[in-house]
């Protein structure tokens, strides 16, 4: 019914003018919610550049004197167990986990594109090992594997890195396999075979633009889970060191205060769902958009 | 349509399957009565006041006292097998099923007089041929625990009539006294006939019975009626395993367990507000310190380690890592173990350190690794360390591993050369009245890992030699001259970077009486009953 | 039909070894000395040397990875390195909870995911869509130690409904299950809502909405069951993710499930613990994902169950 708008409203642009980010943005921002989410994201990517410089006191100092101190002008999230300023903490720690989680995502998006690409653009047996590794990666507890990583790697943030990208390679492998499949199928794909481009330049040339749209959706969800994968490892001491502001680590230290100081707890938690939900509800958004199959009728 | 149907009919078989399944559960666990422990306030009506609920913090491993090593299969163990001798809560020696002993002047004969009336709970009688079948059982297996302590130097036990017996050693052993308070008594039938059972299953003589062993949830003992002590206790006991700190205080605030060990110290003030609840502190004989490479620059130079010593506020410590609780370490044992002698200790002063440091060759401090597991506790006292160390100019980085990971980091090295540990964040805890274990593993020379536990790497002839006389002798007057001389001489040296001393927390409802916890964690139940 | 199974049963076999393999070597790689953590900070290294030959650690990998491979055969699971009981009896007592709250999780979270999604995919951008989509974003947006220990906080010591964990009564199941279950809740909720969403625009759902029939019916009768399809999909595979145990909810509520065991067992280096668990895992992974293919069949049987 509304087909016929839509059709009347490109007619009126001049077809030089089409732009697909255009068309991307006039749909998104449709959806009031991913916006409102888009904005958070936006602030607190600000924050990660100007947190370290804006904060009231500094994120290491103790203050012995004043311990596990509630909410006030002075400490508007209160103190932490060594009398350390929460709130300082909250914004300097959001550059190093907005960085454990963006990195870990990145690597494994690398790696697992590059597997799935492999994967569906040849098939046969290399498909199938391909696979067959990812679903022994699937039946493999992640605990077992993060403890595995940790312990051959040794404690700290980069390991944290690496274990959460390890955990999402298989994820972005199957993706990608499926997205290559039905790519593949494509005329275009064939006519380059056929005018002897080579595999390399099919698979990036042809192949992966087909894969982008799911890809970036998968990608914004996968940020939130790094940083409650992040968050998982420090509640089993497994994280980044105990001193670092990063708020898996905050929020896992603080939970023996729950009962008595609770505010300890409570901010870097609320810190973390606030960040996940709001890249869970860009991913949403970005899929009614993007995702071809459910376009706006 | 028909498929929708389906699904919903699979669903709904997939839940009855699920509500069945839990209500057998239910019921099986608690004999027919319901667990009332969600009703807030009604946790401690009638039909659960005779059953008494403790939860600790970690899981039993096994309930063979032959071999075990950890704190909480001995504290469950504690309830239901009892050894010749035993510790009051003040970790003193006392007599349980020997009623006297004496041990010869050159410390290699124990003759051990028994109790007579004591009955295993399969009914067998307890006399000197058990205990002969006991101790025979651990000499003959070397994969006991207990055969490498103390008990591979016993060379003959020797039955002198039904209620009297003698242990001969082939040297002598300082805590071989220890060793016969922590060997429990297994009824002999139980080891001759279900030697496989022995993990699982404890037979003793103690006040309960053991019922029932789910792995990882609970553990169920009763009142055993043929106690030769009396029956006036609770008729039955259940210890769970409650690993989150979180977890372990709900439980005692909702009433769904009688007693909680141990406290996390951050919720005292908590608990202590609330009038359900008693919460009771005991000093323990846990030892909280930093171990120091001695071996290895900068911390092989004597002014370095004192230097750190001086740069902790001790009182902070204790304030901020301990919630408030404990003591200063002011000696290498802590003050409830035998022998031990209070010494000046390094008072905070972080102009000293800093001038120590200089003296040294370190104005501007140095960069160093500490070590610790992945505990809350490690973590939260490991950066304490760091905060500390800072003004100095010491750059502490914090690197805290998964308890395997630590241990093969640590006893991987085979010689002081290759070690790479320089700072370890630990604690040791022995018997109040075991000494020995308090002091030689973590001092002698012979003890560097991978050999035994002296990770400060500490190496003083002397000391070792005043170790070595006091255990080869077994007159109390000079060993603890010779300990006095050993405290004097190690502290000064400071191997480790003193910190505190633990106090041990726990806490029972206020309906509860009876349930006490040892300095060494172990809770006794003998006594207990729920108003 | 029969054909299929048995076809995918034997093919269990091969990645069973595979994943045998890569266990031992993996577990045998991590740092740590089962035989020191057996005997203690405090013994000698006589002592640890005489618990690593009783233990069998001192023969070569590939010797001990045989002998286990012997034993598992003839159905022995090996013995516990700490606890000295038979593996079998560790796992006998913690399956079956961890089986019940597996399933109760999943039978909540996908009602209420199904209810969710559907919903939301009617009143697309409209107010219950907005909200729907929020709660159940929520659900997949909350660290789940933290999300347990305020439930404890909120249902057991404020209010005192269910008891703090334990597996006493079928209440004590229900904070873990809920703790459990939001995230994969969240997750049925959005891919019914939007493989709903998909449906909607095919071409059949056009026909039977060209042939007049009821709203009601074309969402129920004919979208909804396509969509189950990939439905199923994700409730397979996180239900796959849930029989391996949570370790964390389970630590929060004292649960005495699989998980537990094995992150204990992990730090004992308790490798036939570890071993036979994972292998468990794996087998079940399996069958769930054999049960998934044939609920495809079942609910579309167009698709070509060998292709």
């Amino acid at each position: 019914m509304s087909t016929t708008v839509i059709d009347s409203k490109k007619a009126q642009q001049p077809a030089a003018q089409y732009s697909p980010l255009k068309e991307f943005w006039r749909n998104y921002k449709k959806k009031k919610v991913a916006l409102i989410a888009s904005v958070f994201i936006f602030l607190l990517i600000v924050i990660a550049f100007i947190g370290p410089y804006i904060a009231p006191y500094d994120p290491y100092e103790p203050n012995y004197d004043a311990i596990l101190e509630g909410p006030s002008a002075a400490h508007f999230a209160g103190t932490d167990e060594y009398g350390r300023d929460i709130f300082s903490r909250l914004l300097v720690g959001t550059k190093i986990s907005l960085t454990v989680s963006f990195s870990a995502v990145f690597l494994g998006l690398i790696a697992g594109t590059i597997l799935g690409l492999i994967s569906g653009y040849f098939g046969g047996r290399v498909d199938k090992v391909i696979m067959r590794c990812c679903d022994v990666f699937f039946s493999f507890p992640d605990l077992l594997l993060a403890i595995a990583i940790v312990a051959i790697l040794g404690p700290g943030i980069n390991n944290v890195i690496i274990a959460v990208m390890i955990f999402s390679v298989p994820s972005f492998a199957r993706l990608v396999r499926g997205a290559t499949l039905s790519a593949k199928e494509n005329v275009y794909v064939e006519a380059a075979k056929s005018m002897g481009a080579s595999h390399t330049r099919i698979i990036f040339k042809h192949i992966f633009p087909e894969t982008i749209s799911e890809l970036i959706i998968f990608v914004t969800m996968r940020v939130g889970t790094a940083i409650l994968a992040a968050s998982g490892l420090s509640f089993l001491g497994l994280g980044a060191s105990p001193e670092t502001p990063e708020w898996g680590v905050m929020l896992s230290s603080g939970r023996d205060y729950l009962g008595t100081a609770s505010h300890v707890v409570l901010m870097p938690g609320i810190a973390i769902f606030l960040t996940v939900l709001a890249f869970n509800l860009i991913g949403d958004g970005l899929r009614d958009v993007l995702d071809p199959k459910i376009k706006n009728s | 349509m028909h498929h929708m149907k389906k699904i919903l009919f699979l669903f709904a078989c997939a839940l009855l399957l699920v509500a069945c399944s839990s209500n057998n559960e239910g019921s099986k666990g608690t004999d027919g009565s319901t667990n009332a422990g969600a009703d807030k306030g009604a946790s401690s009506n009638s039909s659960s006041s005779d059953e008494l609920v403790i939860a600790v913090n970690e899981n039993f491993i096994s309930m063979d006292p032959h071999n075990t090593g950890d704190t909480n299969s001995n504290a469950v163990q504690a309830a239901m097998l009892e050894g010749l001798l035993g510790f009051d809560n003040d970790g003193k020696i006392t007599k349980v099923l020997a009623e006297d002993y004496s041990v010869s002047e050159d410390a290699l004969e124990y003759t051990f007089k028994l109790r007579q009336g004591v009955k295993f709970h399969d009914g067998e009688a307890f006399n000197a041929e058990a205990v002969k079948v006991n101790i025979e059982r651990i000499t003959n297996d070397e994969k006991l625990r207990l055969y490498s302590r103390g008990f591979n130097l016993i060379k003959s036990v020797e039955i002198l009539n039904e209620y009297e017996i003698k242990v001969t050693l082939t040297e002598p052993y300082g805590p071989m006294i220890t060793r016969f308070g922590v060997a429990k008594m297994i009824s002999p039938k139980h080891i001759k006939e279900n030697l496989e059972e022995i993990p699982k299953v404890p037979v003793g003589t103690g006040p309960y019975k053991f019922v029932e062993w789910v792995q990882g949830d609970h553990l169920t003992m009763e009142r055993f009626d043929e106690y030769w002590d009396g029956n006036d206790r609770v008729a039955k006991v259940t210890f769970k395993p409650v690993p989150e700190n979180g977890s372990r205080v709900a439980m005692l605030k909702t009433g769904e367990a009688h007693a909680i060990y141990p406290v996390p110290a951050q919720n005292m003030p908590e608990l202590e507000s609330n009038s359900d609840v008693k919460v009771t502190t005991v000093p323990s004989t846990i030892a909280r310190y930093v171990s120091l490479n001695t071996f290895k620059e900068p911390l092989n130079n004597e002014k370095v380690r004192q230097a750190l010593n001086y740069a902790v506020n001790k009182e902070a410590f204790i304030k901020v890592v301990n919630s408030g609780l404990g003591t200063q370490l002011d000696s290498i044992i802590p003050s409830k173990t035998v022998y031990y002698k209070q010494q000046t200790s390094f008072a905070y002063d972080v102009e000293k350190a800093k001038a120590l440091l200089a003296e040294a060759g370190y104005p501007d401090g140095f960069e160093i690794e500490i070590w610790g597991n992945t505990n809350s506790d490690t973590m939260k006292g490991m950066q304490f360390i760091q905060q500390q160390l800072a003004p100095i100019g010491v750059k502490v980085d914090i690197k805290s591993m998964e308890e395997g990971t630590l241990s093969d980091e640590i006893y991987g090295a085979q010689t002081p050369e290759e070690a790479k540990l320089m700072m370890w964040y630990v604690s040791w805890s022995s018997y109040a009245s075991d000494v020995t274990n308090a002091t030689k593993p973590l001092f002698h020379s012979t003890s560097f890992p991978p050999n035994s536990a002296n990770t400060a790497y500490y190496n003083n002839p002397m000391a070792d030699k005043l170790m070595d006389e006091a255990n080869s002798t077994s007159d109390q007057a000079k060993q603890a001259e010779l300990y006095a001389q050993l405290q004097e001489e190690v502290y000064a040296d400071a191997p480790w970077i003193f910190l505190g001393v633990d106090e041990i927390v726990y806490g029972v409802r206020s309906n509860v009486s009876g349930v006490e916890v040892g300095p060494g964690g172990a809770i006794s139940v003998q006594n207990a009953k729920i108003d | 039909m029969l054909k299929f199974v048995v076809r995918r049963v034997i093919e269990i076999i091969p990645i069973l070894i595979i994943v045998s393999m890569l266990t031992f070597l993996f577990i045998h790689l991590i740092p740590g000395d089962p035989a020191r953590l057996v005997a203690g900070k405090d013994a000698t290294m006589e002592e640890v040397e005489n618990v690593r030959h009783e233990l069998g650690l001192d023969k070569p990998i590939v010797v001990q990875y045989v002998d286990y491979m012997k034993k598992l055969v003839t159905g022995d699971l090996g013995t516990s390195l700490t606890t000295s009981l038979p593996v079998i009896d560790m796992f006998k007592s913690r399956f079956m909870p961890s089986i019940y709250l597996t399933f109760l999780s999943m039978i909540w979270a996908t009602i209420i995911g199904l209810l969710i999604g559907v919903v939301s995919a009617v009143f697309k951008n409209k107010w219950p869509d907005y909200l729907g989509m929020v709660t159940a974003v929520s659900g997949i947006s909350l660290p789940g130690f933290w999300l347990g220990l305020l439930l404890i906080q909120l249902f057991s010591v404020q209010l005192g409904w269910l008891p703090t964990g334990g597996i006493d009564s079928f209440k004590s199941y229900i904070l873990p299950s809920l703790t459990l279950g939001a995230g994969i809740m969240s997750m049925i909720a959005r891919f019914t809502r939007s493989s709903l969403l998909e449906t909607m625009q095919a071409d059949f759902i056009r026909t039977s909405r060209a042939k007049g029939l009821a709203e009601r019916t074309v969402i129920f009768g004919h979208a909804l069951r396509n969509s189950l399809i990939s439905v199923v999909t994700i409730a397979g595979l996180q239900f796959g993710f849930l029989l391996g145990g949570s370790v964390v909810v389970e630590t929060v509520f004292s649960f005495p499930g699989m998980g537990r065991l094995l992150i204990d067992s992990i730090s004992f280096r308790d490798y036939p613990v570890i071993q036979s668990a994972i292998l468990l895992f794996a087998v079940e992974f399996i069958i769930v994902n054999l049960i998934v293919d044939i609920l495809y069949k079942v609910l579309n049987p167009k698709i070509q169950l060998n292709s």
